[in-house]
């Protein structure tokens, strides 16, 4: 072993000296910069696997073989092979559906669409499975959040007053809409990053560059030039994050300590966005209405300020003030308003001149820099061509953004593509999605990742199309663990040999004998509490909604940084829609994992925590999702005939796992059932001193009924509810 | 091979800790190479990163670890000074002019302008051309040790053998939230992890039923910057603070609904319990099930733990009337030090208490009405605090910090208040290895800017840090590609006031 380390440590070693000596690319030269000291790219640079120029590889050939549905699976079992390990057969399909539910829509499966798959006999079943759930616009929910997750998404500034954006929910439609209808990917990101200048008047694509501004922001900093240094800061590194998978940001203050990324590497990349009016929320409408609106606007503006000079002039006690007053509260109410959004816009192709800032202190101006694509991503030394003269955008970003979409971009491609089998893996080919540079994890399978990059653009840039083959891939298929119902012994026996292996010879599952397990998002978990209790109100789009808080935690929050919605049936739409405050997670969310929105993220942490089992034990949210379980399964038996408890329990069992119980399970709920009502009996508590269900079905007794919400906290309670086989 | 050669060469029963481990990783590159070269090895692998991904590796095992909660208490670097740490947080930036640094040429100069040498100043509320205004409360010479403190404070002053000012420290931003994001994690943006998030992932806690790191808000109103102030950036949510408030329900989500009983919820427990089990049996190899298991428990013994450290009915009346309970003004903020003198004695490792609502100490329009108030509200309750920490023997093992995001201007505001001055101010430590009874710094002649042996934010961390036997340079977290400290780049420790 120590011959091993020592070996590693030698050439460790030398290649820190060849790259010191060996490099064979010299920095492009650069009109007019002033040359910012640049080490230049080595070849030792070039050769990390991520830069390297993609190549389409052809799939490793194999004998027919049931482990093998699609090209996927002969790169995933070619390494395979080699080993001693046995894949596990296909999860069962009451798994798969919840697995494949899961993964496109954030939501569990009904009772009914399990039985419709579990039964449905047609060769094509699970593909048309897929279809149905990539043509729902759930699906544009779920992967939503994956990329607001991206995008450092909130709808308030932080910082000390946290101002609401009270139009940040276009750009979170914008994404929803664009992911449900498969907008191809380029396109996709083309309108995130110059949507103005390539549809000029589009209100959509404008909406779209919303992207780059999600950020946080101190807009009373004293300070202007520093608010601005650093949301174009944020800008810069959350591109280099998102779409290059390169921390770029590393790179502000100083070179890159360990990937070839130069601080005017940085600076260049930010001159892309240095043009753009960034503190102004502009008008979403056709020329004609904004000028109506303008129009309207001033004077409206004119009235307002006469009412208040003339207030001003009064004494606070006079009643002409107080008439006043009322006047100017009634005048509020009419101001003209059309939408706004807070999005990139240039007013003119005139870029004033950019810098680079030493140290990153944005009182040190250093040498002037000009717009550039970070050169290590940028195998074909592409140039940016000066912007014309006399329009009104510089069509910089519009170069940008062609430039990271080439259907041959190897980082940008191969970026994505590892994100979208991320999100079905429960981890990436590379397990550090944003950080391909050198400090990130080389690829499990580097030949399917860019087999999966090429083959991006050939499916037409579409996302959809790339779910279905991961999908309807063996390896995705897969189980997870050998204890599936109806297994023949035999088979599980062989699985569970199989699995014994694979502990030992893979523990991090990296070849991927067997699926993932995966814990789902607190996101997730409060709409399957919603769902399973039959109150998810599925509306999309639109603002964003408030529930209540726990009143210990409302009692600290500023009144007007959260007014609940006195919608009730605003409170139990779609977690994604619930109001993102950069300085108030919500509870729920934020014991779960949910990311602060302070940078992109690109994997949450996954941890295991007391304080999570406590929100879920005694939160109102689960309270509230057992009444109306237990209400629901009370009420579904009691309008039939046979009505009995274990007919009760087998429909909670369904509602919350999606699953009959077993018959031991059966018999443990019903003795649970009587042991509780025997607690309540002897207590004996009054139906006002219960948790009764939602509704108590006429005619029956409350204990039972408080017995069964009892009974409904603990299953939303169990691993297999929060978690995905 | 997904594992370098490395990794499997650590000796894993030295794998207690992340920090220790990196230090055991070295001592095995010495070891494996021998000598100098192997030194310069070593030195090539850290800039490599390879020290930093195995650390990120290590830290992934420690959470999948079922067996060792990521809670569990930690070896120090070194010899610690203090064990625990209660931090006062004035919040709103108390008047170090006016409490504890005393300077004669501003009683002498006020009523003038700041002379032109001091050269331009920045300043939140434009007050750079302002008279110069005095001290509000004289100062006098307390204790053995004589140190300056102003009859603001007259049960601190009491203290004063106990207590260490900083007088020169500074920060970098004249914005409240920015500041309290300074003081908090270093960084004037909203995001990094906070002080009391580094030393519960460095150290754990000595308390398995209770987190590491508790805050005690101010029941005024929520500080400005909100909940990052303590929150666990990119360290995972484990060490995050916990909210936890007097009364009947301190933690939030702590107790179940009034209608749902204990005796129902110890049933469902059970049943929770049980099927989890089963559910277990066919998949033992995950051990993150496992540890949920475990939390439901730890959850359950919160229940019992968190109500019993706020039940204030045990303390007998002298040490109440120690604290101020009872007194109108000094009641509310005395409970809460009295509640972390409990979390302190129960093993919670980082307790913050912040004193002062949205506002607070920031005493824009008028000092004397506003630290008044602040300061009889709190001046009894701290020296309290202070006194029954040591005849309880919890202060020579417990480091209190006293201070807010950054102190006052020199000149005055609207006649008698003070603008924010975050270039030069006062912060006090007292308890386990803190020389008591001293002054360390000191700002220029006004009291605006820090002059003589600075202290940055950055050295108040490397400071605190080293009391508790962490080297703030050792202490790091991979994340995004970078080995993250809570000094950034800086730091340095402040080995002056140090037993």
């Amino acid at each position: 072993m120590r011959t091993t380390a020592n070996l590693l440590l030698v050439v460790i070693a030398l290649s820190v000296v060849l790259r010191t000596s060996l490099y064979v690319h010299a920095a492009p030269p650069k009109r007019d910069e002033a040359s910012a000291e640049e080490t230049p790219l080595s070849r030792t640079d070039r050769d990390h696997w991520a830069f390297r120029p993609l190549a389409r590889p052809a799939p490793p050939k194999f004998a027919a073989s049931e482990t093998i549905a699609n090209d996927i699976d002969r790169f995933i079992s070619s390494r395979l092979r080699n080993t001693e390990l046995r894949p596990l057969p296909e999860a069962d399909r009451v798994t798969l559906i919840r697995r494949v539910s899961f993964g496109l829509t954030g939501l569990p499966p009904t009772p009914d669409q399990i039985d419709r798959f579990v039964n449905d006999e047609s060769l094509d079943a699970y593909e048309r499975l897929i279809d149905r759930l990539l043509g729902s616009p759930n699906y544009g929910v779920r992967w939503g959040q994956h990329w607001l997750d991206l995008a450092r998404f909130a709808e308030s500034d932080g910082f000390e007053h946290d101002v609401l954006r009270p139009n940040a929910w276009r750009y979170r439609d914008w994404v929803i809409d664009a992911l449900n209808a498969d907008m191809p990917y380029d396109e996709f990101v083309r309108l995130q990053l110059a949507g103005d200048e390539l549809r000029p008047g589009d209100h959509d694509a404008l909406i779209a560059t919303g992207f780059a501004l999600c950020g946080p922001d101190m807009p009373d900093i004293n300070d202007q030039k520093e608010r601005r240094h650093m949301v174009l800061n944020d800008m810069a590194s959350t591109v280099g994050s998102v779409f290059l998978g390169l921390n770029v940001g590393c790179a502000q203050c100083h070179d890159h300590k360990f990937d070839p990324i130069s601080q005017a590497d940085f600076y260049r990349l930010r001159t892309f966005f240095e043009n753009a009016q960034i503190f102004r929320d502009h008008p979403i409408a056709e020329p004609d209405v904004v000028g109506r609106w303008q129009k309207a606007k001033s004077k409206w503006d004119a009235e307002r300020k006469r009412l208040r000079d003339d207030r001003s002039k009064l004494e606070k006690s006079s009643p002409r003030f107080k008439e006043l007053s009322a006047r100017l509260a009634k005048h509020q109410q009419i101001e003209p308003k059309i939408p706004h959004a807070r999005v990139l816009l240039e007013a003119t192709s005139n870029a004033p001149p950019s810098y680079l800032w030493v140290r990153g202190n944005f009182k040190r101006q250093g040498a002037k820099v000009l717009p550039g694509y970070p050169r290590i991503a940028n195998p074909w030394n592409d140039e940016v061509a000066p912007p014309p003269h006399g329009k009104n955008t510089s069509g910089l970003r519009t170069q940008l953004a062609h430039w990271i979409t080439r259907p041959d971009h190897p980082l940008a491609l191969r970026v994505v593509a590892n994100r979208i089998w991320q999100h079905h893996f429960g981890k990436g080919l590379v397990s550090t999605p944003s950080l391909f540079g050198v400090m990130g994890e080389a690829p499990t399978h580097p030949d399917l990742l860019d087999w999966l990059a090429t083959e991006l653009p050939r499916q037409g840039w579409s996302l959809k199309q790339m779910h279905k083959l991961i999908l309807t891939s063996a390896v995705y298929r897969r189980a997870s663990h050998t204890a599936v119902a109806g297994w023949p012994n035999e088979l599980r026996s062989e699985a569970e040999a199989a699995l014994e292996k694979a502990r030992s010879a893979d523990p991090d599952n990296g070849l991927l004998a067997r699926q993932r397990r995966r814990r789902l998002d607190g996101e997730e978990i409060r709409d399957a509490l919603l769902l399973a209790s039959a109150r998810l109100n599925f509306r999309h789009g639109g603002p964003g909604f408030i529930p209540p808080l726990p009143e210990e935690i409302h009692k600290t929050v500023k009144a007007q940084h959260w007014r609940v919605d006195s919608d009730e049936s605003e409170h139990r739409r779609r977690s994604l829609y619930l109001l993102v405050r950069r300085n108030l997670r919500y509870p729920f969310f934020d014991v779960f994992d949910r990311p602060d929105t302070n940078f992109s993220c690109a994997r949450r942490t996954r941890t295991t925590i007391a304080p999570q089992s406590l929100a879920l034990l005694n939160s109102e949210l689960s309270m509230e999702a057992a009444r109306h379980l237990a209400g629901r399964a009370l009420i579904a038996q009691s309008e039939q005939q046979d009505s009995t408890r274990a007919s009760q329990v087998t429909s909670l069992y369904r509602y919350t796992l999606g699953r009959r119980p077993r018959d031991n399970e059966l018999q443990l709920a019903v003795e649970f059932i009587d042991r509780q009502i025997a607690i309540l009996k002897a207590s004996g508590r009054q139906r006002a001193d219960l948790e009764l269900p939602q509704p108590l079905p006429a005619g029956t007794d409350p204990h039972v009924g408080a017995a069964f919400t009892a009974l409904s906290l603990s299953l939303v309670n169990l691993n297999e509810f929060v978690y995905v086989d | 091979m997904k594992h370098t050669p490395l990794e499997h060469g650590i000796d894993p029963h030295t794998g207690q800790s992340h920090f220790p481990r990196n230090g055991t990783r070295r001592q095995f590159l010495l070891n494996a190479g021998g000598g100098l070269g192997a030194l310069a090895f070593a030195a090539l692998l850290h800039d490599d990163g390879l020290i930093a991904r195995e650390a990120e590796r290590d830290l992934a095992s420690m959470h999948n670890d079922a067996q060792r909660s990521p809670l569990s208490p930690r070896r120090s670097h070194f010899k610690p000074r203090a064990k625990r740490v209660i931090h006062l947080f004035m919040h709103g930036g108390p008047s170090h002019v006016d409490l504890f640094d005393p300077k004669t040429a501003l009683v002498k100069y006020a009523g003038q302008p700041l002379p032109e040498s001091f050269g331009a100043v920045m300043t939140r509320r434009n007050v750079a051309n302002n008279p110069l205004m005095g001290p509000v409360r004289p100062f006098r010479p307390r204790g053995k040790s004589r140190l300056q403190i102003s009859d603001f404070l007259p049960h601190i002053a009491e203290c004063a053998d106990h207590i260490a000012v900083l007088r020169s420290c500074h920060g970098d931003s004249v914005n409240h939230p920015q500041s309290v994001y300074q003081m908090n994690t270093g960084s004037i943006l909203m995001g990094r992890p906070s002080v009391g998030s580094w030393i519960s992932y460095g150290l754990g806690t000595e308390n398995q039923n209770m987190p590491a790191f508790l805050v005690l808000p101010d029941p005024g109103g929520a500080s400005k910057g909100g909940p990052p102030a303590w929150g666990s950036g990119y360290l995972p949510a484990t060490y995050q603070g916990t909210l936890m408030r007097p009364g009947k329900d301190p933690i939030v989500n702590l107790q179940p609904t009034a209608r749902f009983s204990k005796e129902e919820q110890r049933a469902a427990l059970d049943l929770i319990g049980q099927l989890n089990k089963r559910h277990l049996r066919d998949r033992s190899f995950d051990t993150e099930l496992a540890a949920r298991l475990d939390t439901y428990e730890l959850a359950y013994r919160m229940q019992v733990a968190a109500p019993e450290l706020v039940d204030l009915r045990g303390e007998s009346a002298a040490t109440k009337r120690l604290y101020g309970i009872g007194e109108k003004e000094t009641d509310e903020f005395g409970t809460r030090c009295l509640l972390a003198r409990r979390m302190i004695e129960r093993g919670v490792r980082f307790v913050q208490l912040y004193s002062g609502d949205t506002n607070g100490w920031d005493a824009h329009s008028n000092v004397d009405n506003n630290h008044s108030l602040y300061c009889r509200r709190t001046d009894k309750p701290v020296a309290g605090l202070l006194r029954d920490l040591e005849s309880r023997g919890l202060l020579e093992e417990t480091l209190v910090i006293w201070g807010g995001e950054f102190g006052r201007m020199p000149m005055s505001e609207q006649g008698v208040g003070r603008d924010h001055n975050p270039w030069g101010y006062s912060v006090w430590m007292a308890g386990g290895g803190v020389k008591g009874g001293t002054a360390y710094g000191a700002t220029d002649d006004v009291g605006l800017r820090a002059v003589v042996d600075k202290v940055h934010v950055h050295d108040l961390h490397a400071t605190i840090l080293h009391i508790l036997g962490l080297d703030h340079e050792l202490l790091t977290y991979p994340h995004n590609g970078r080995e993250e400290r809570l000094t950034d780049v800086a730091g340095r420790v402040v080995t002056d006031i140090l037993t």
